[in-house]
């Protein structure tokens, strides 16, 4: 009970100070140091399509979860991580479907100062994941504990960089990205 | 269908994708996509693009048959 508190008050915590250095480094990484993106209108209706893709991913993943619950059927990983799972599961079909059609970058996004966020990111989530390694906390009664958003999120971000590196060489051998 | 009136009219003005999409305030690739077909814009968009290329809606966004 009190592990769990804990988890909650840690997570709670994470959540706040990460949604605070969002605010500040999107501020930061716009070219018009407005917190808002700004995308056009073929963007809109592309990233209108990724949601609803997103949307149905975490339906189809909820589902399953749900089945297996019914079913007794026990996963390694702690219920808050199977939740946050499905979320990380979902942003990363949004990205990938934004990235692949061309509507991740907003207008006013600073793609190099983005790069260097994505860079920090990386590093913060992948601290706590070597500390928790280190330590020999990465387990917690057989479950992937706390690291494991840490992992999920590294591993989002990874697949973000590598859709955005092959995109980027697909465009480059289709001409897309020349006049 | 390809838009080849508004990439000659572009191209015309030695315009590139990014100085027209900068010039209308859309993303490159959206201009790409039009000029490809694969998106039809807003008439505000075909608006702005017009007044941006000296250029009529009929100009650019009327099918001729061939």
């Amino acid at each position: 009970m009190i592990g769990n508190n804990i988890a909650m008050y840690g997570m709670t915590l994470g959540l706040i100070v990460g949604l605070i250095i969002a605010i500040v480094i999107i501020k930061y990484a716009n070219k018009n140091n407005k917190f808002k993106t700004e995308y056009d209108e073929r963007q809109k209706i592309e990233r209108g399509k990724g949601y609803t893709i997103a949307f149905y991913t975490l339906v189809a993943y909820e589902s399953l979860m749900s089945l297996l619950s019914i079913g007794d059927i026990e996963l390694p990983l702690h219920d808050f991580a199977i939740h946050f799972t499905g979320i990380v599961i979902a942003i990363t079909v949004h990205c990938v479907y934004c990235i692949w059609k061309e509507v991740y970058w907003g207008l006013n996004n600073d793609r190099k100062k983005y790069m260097m966020v994505f860079a920090l990111c990386i590093v913060l989530n992948a601290l706590p994941v070597l500390g928790n390694a280190l330590a020999g906390n990465l387990f917690d009664n057989g479950k992937i504990g706390l690291a494991m958003l840490n992992i999920m999120v590294l591993i989002m971000l990874v697949i973000v960089v590598i859709t955005m590196l092959i995109k980027g060489m697909v465009n480059k051998n289709t001409g897309t990205d020349e006049e | 269908m390809k838009n080849l009136k508004l990439k000659a009219a572009r191209a015309g003005l030695d315009m590139s994708q990014d100085d027209l999409a900068k010039a209308v305030g859309v993303s490159r690739q959206t201009i790409s996509s039009i000029e490809k077909g694969d998106y039809n814009p807003t008439i505000n968009l075909c608006i702005n693009i017009c007044k941006t290329l000296h250029k009529t809606l009929d100009d650019l966004f009327w099918e001729t048959e061939a």
